[in-house]
This record gives C-alpha cells, structure tokens and sequence, in this order.
C-alpha cells in the first residue's frame, strides 16, 4: 500500500514546532511595539497654521509658560491662548512679519486660529490640570522639554499604562512647588522629596477607575 | 532564494513601519478605536452650531454655495473652503451679567475710591502680608517681566528683540509713576495703559491687586535710604 502523504510530510509537525513560537512571538511583539500610543501618538508634530516657535519664547526669552496658558492653574484645560495674548507685544514687535498675517487677521475680525491639537487623551478620559500642579508635577515632566521644539511635537505617549506608573509611584516625578514650569528642572537629577516639603495634602492619587473614567 | 527574498520583505517592512518616537506630521492612528472620539464639546473645539454667528461673512458665502450646489446638481455639500470656525465656547451675550459677575464693588474691580478717582490703598477683601508679595512678585515675573523686567525699568526681554518696540514701556521709577496712586497700577493692568493691551482675561483679579502691590514695591526699594 502507497503511502497517503508524501515523506515531506514528516516535517510538517517540526516545522510548526519551531516556526509557530516565532511567529506568535514577533506577532505578539509586534502589537507590543507597534499598537503602543509610544509607536502611534509621540512623535506627532502637526504643521500649525501659524509658525509660532516654543524654543523662541519659552527657550530663549524665557518667558513663563503661564503667561499664555494661563488657565492651566484655574481650569481643567490649559487654554491655548486668544490672539489677543500674542498681541500684547505683537502689537509692537515684528509687526509687518508675514508669518504673523493670520493674527493680525484674525484679531482684526475676530475669528479664532484653526490651532490643531496635538496632545488628544480619549474622550473617556477626564483629565484636570489643576490637581497635577497643585501636587508638583513640572508641565515637562508630560510635555516634555517644550523649550527646545520649534516645532512642538508629542513627548510622552499619554496612554493609560503611562498614566498609572506615576500614580502608583509619584514621588519621582514630582518637584517643590515654585518649579512647576521650569524646563530645566531634572526630577531624575534633582533630589527633592515631597514628604519633607511641609506640604498640607497627602499624596493619594487616584487608582481607582472612577479617579479618571466616569 | 525565496528564502533571501522572504527576508528582505520583512526588513523592508519593519524598516517602513519605523520606529517609536518617529516624527509625523499625520494625526496619531487609532488602532482599537473604542470610545475614544465622542460627540461631546471639550473647551477650544471647533463647533459649527453657531457658524452664522461667529462667521458671519463666510456663512454667507456658504448659503450661497449650497444652494447653488443644490440647484445645478442635486448635492446639499458644496466644495467650500472653510477659513473661519464656529467655536463650542460661547461668550456672554452683550449687556448680560453671569451670576455672581456682577462686579459692583469699585474699590475691588476698579481701583476706584467713593468719589470715583483712583484710590491708593488695597481693598479690604486683600490683606497685605508676605503671602500676598510672594504671590505679587511670581504673578509679575509671569505676566510683566517680559516687557518692564524683572525691576521695573521697562526693558523687559521682548522689548529687546526682533527689532524692539515702537514704543518702550516707561520704568516705573519715575516721578511720575511713584505718585500714582495703587489704584492706577491695579486699573493700568485692567485696562492697558498707551500702547499696552488689558490684561484682565490673563490676570483674576486678586492677582491684579498682589501684581499691584509688588510694582509698589518694586518702587520703595529704590527709594530707601537705610533703615527700613
């Protein structure tokens, strides 16, 4: 009687033996690596409408970041700031810059610059600035070193595993108070421990699924 | 061969898919999309249900873009280029007090005394104590340093560069400015003053009053001869 299946047959049940786990395995590693918001969402640096430089005014002037997100200590959003905010000195400075036409167009008419957003957490998602100043978490600690973009692009991936490491172990990544927006602020480097700091409020942040989903 | 062949596709691909942290100007990819765009309003969004309003002129055009578009083939979107957006964040409509905004105390709001000139005192919901200067003097380093510096002579970083300003902020050691009364620092920020705008949508007000007292401050320093 002839054999039903050929002698390479034989090999079949090695072959999968040994090529199956590769395959599962660069299957699995590449949905580790490449469906992780750190492959799809850091690094995004959309063009914006207008070419405004964070390393310009943030870097090299120094100016606070606060004098134009300045909501980020009263409101859950850090606002992106009204024309008129970059009018304060545009209305002095480089004013027949071509760069700048769309503000003076658009505070001339009063219709808003079509910013694009670049950090988007999902809708599921309510995040307060308020409650991470207040505990000393340095704006780039998530945004990172903002000072140096001229373009500025996604730092930190912003993606629920991100968020958790901190809140289970916050005390690396925080800082005294008064150095909330100081870029060059190394929490790594630095050694400050916020028990010591005579600060009122215990650091409990939330881990439950309510602190953040509702 | 194959083989060889097999192997380039794979590092071809892995080489196209890149690496983490790559730059992109695309918008990020969803992959499990879940729930994370929703029909919600979030603050600064783009909104399109008072389009008319906020762009009245575009809106217009837009009408006559849709019914044309309509007329010749039957489509209600007509190819429109939007340069104007409808915003989800609505401001107050004009002549209306929010609750609570009222905004009748002279004294706190307007820097003005009873007989509606400039006052040169605090007013009495704003203590002066060393809490109140801490929070004048990082307030003014936020807000004002750019232009006046850190010490008030008004040659603050944004005045030096890019060609500087057509007009310079005065320093506050002046004359003229040590005998104005508090209440014209508190009205000045307020309001703007010259060719400086208002800063009353950056500063809340109790921060005016502590910005108010550190440019005082500020002014007394250079004035002390010894002692306090």
């Amino acid at each position: 009687m002839p054999a039903i299946f050929p002698r390479w047959t034989n090999n079949i049940p090695l072959a999968i033996a040994i090529l199956g786990p590769i395959f599962g395995a660069g299957l699995i590693g590449g949905v580790w690596y490449y469906f992780s918001p750190k492959f799809t969402d850091v690094g995004y640096r959309p063009i914006q409408p207008v070419p405004f430089s964070h390393k310009l005014h943030a870097g090299d002037m120094g100016m606070d970041c606060r004098y134009c997100h300045n909501t980020v200590e009263r409101a859950p959003h850090a606002a992106i700031p009204p024309t008129a905010t970059c009018m304060n000195c545009h209305s002095q400075v480089k004013t027949d810059s071509p760069k700048l036409a769309l503000v003076r167009e658009s505070y001339e008419s009063g219709a808003s610059i079509p910013w694009i957003r670049i950090h988007q957490l999902p809708d599921y998602a309510y995040f307060d600035h308020r409650p991470h100043l207040a505990a000393g978490v340095g704006c780039s600690t998530c945004h990172g070193r903002i000072d140096q973009m001229t373009v500025v692009q996604m730092d930190q991936p912003l993606s629920m595993s991100w968020c958790l490491d901190c809140h289970r172990n916050p005390e690396p990544n925080l800082r005294p108070l008064d150095q909330i927006t100081n870029m060059d602020w190394n929490t790594a480097v630095e050694s400050y421990d916020p028990k010591s700091d005579g600060r009122k409020r215990e650091l409990t942040p939330p881990e439950h699924c309510s602190g953040c989903h509702r | 061969m194959t083989r060889f062949n097999a192997l380039n596709v794979a590092l071809a691909l892995g080489l196209l898919a890149g690496c983490q942290g790559n730059r992109s100007d695309q918008p990020p990819v969803h992959i499990f999309q879940n729930m994370d765009f929703q029909k919600r309003f979030e603050a600064q969004e783009v909104n399109d249900f008072y389009y008319a309003v906020d762009c009245p002129e575009e809106a217009a055009a837009y009408d006559e873009a849709k019914a044309k578009a309509l007329e010749e083939h039957g489509e209600e979107e007509p190819i429109f280029v939007k340069k104007c957006f409808g915003r989800a964040m609505r401001t107050p409509p004009a002549g209306t007090v929010a609750v609570g905004h009222l905004k009748d105390d002279d004294h706190y709001f307007r820097g003005r005394g009873p007989d509606g000139r400039l006052i040169d005192a605090l007013p009495p919901q704003v203590e002066l104590n060393e809490a109140l200067l801490k929070r004048g003097e990082e307030r003014y380093n936020i807000y004002c340093q750019p232009c006046h510096d850190y010490v008030g002579n008004g040659q603050g970083v944004a005045t030096l560069r890019g060609g500087g300003f057509k007009v310079q902020p005065p320093s506050y050691h002046t004359e003229k400015l040590r005998a104005m009364p508090l209440g014209y620092f508190y009205k000045v920020i307020s309001e703007g003053q010259g060719t400086m705008l208002s800063y009353a949508s950056q500063i809340p007000v109790e921060d005016r009053w502590a910005i108010a007292a550190w440019v005082r401050t500020l002014q007394v320093s250079r004035q002390s001869k010894g002692g306090k």
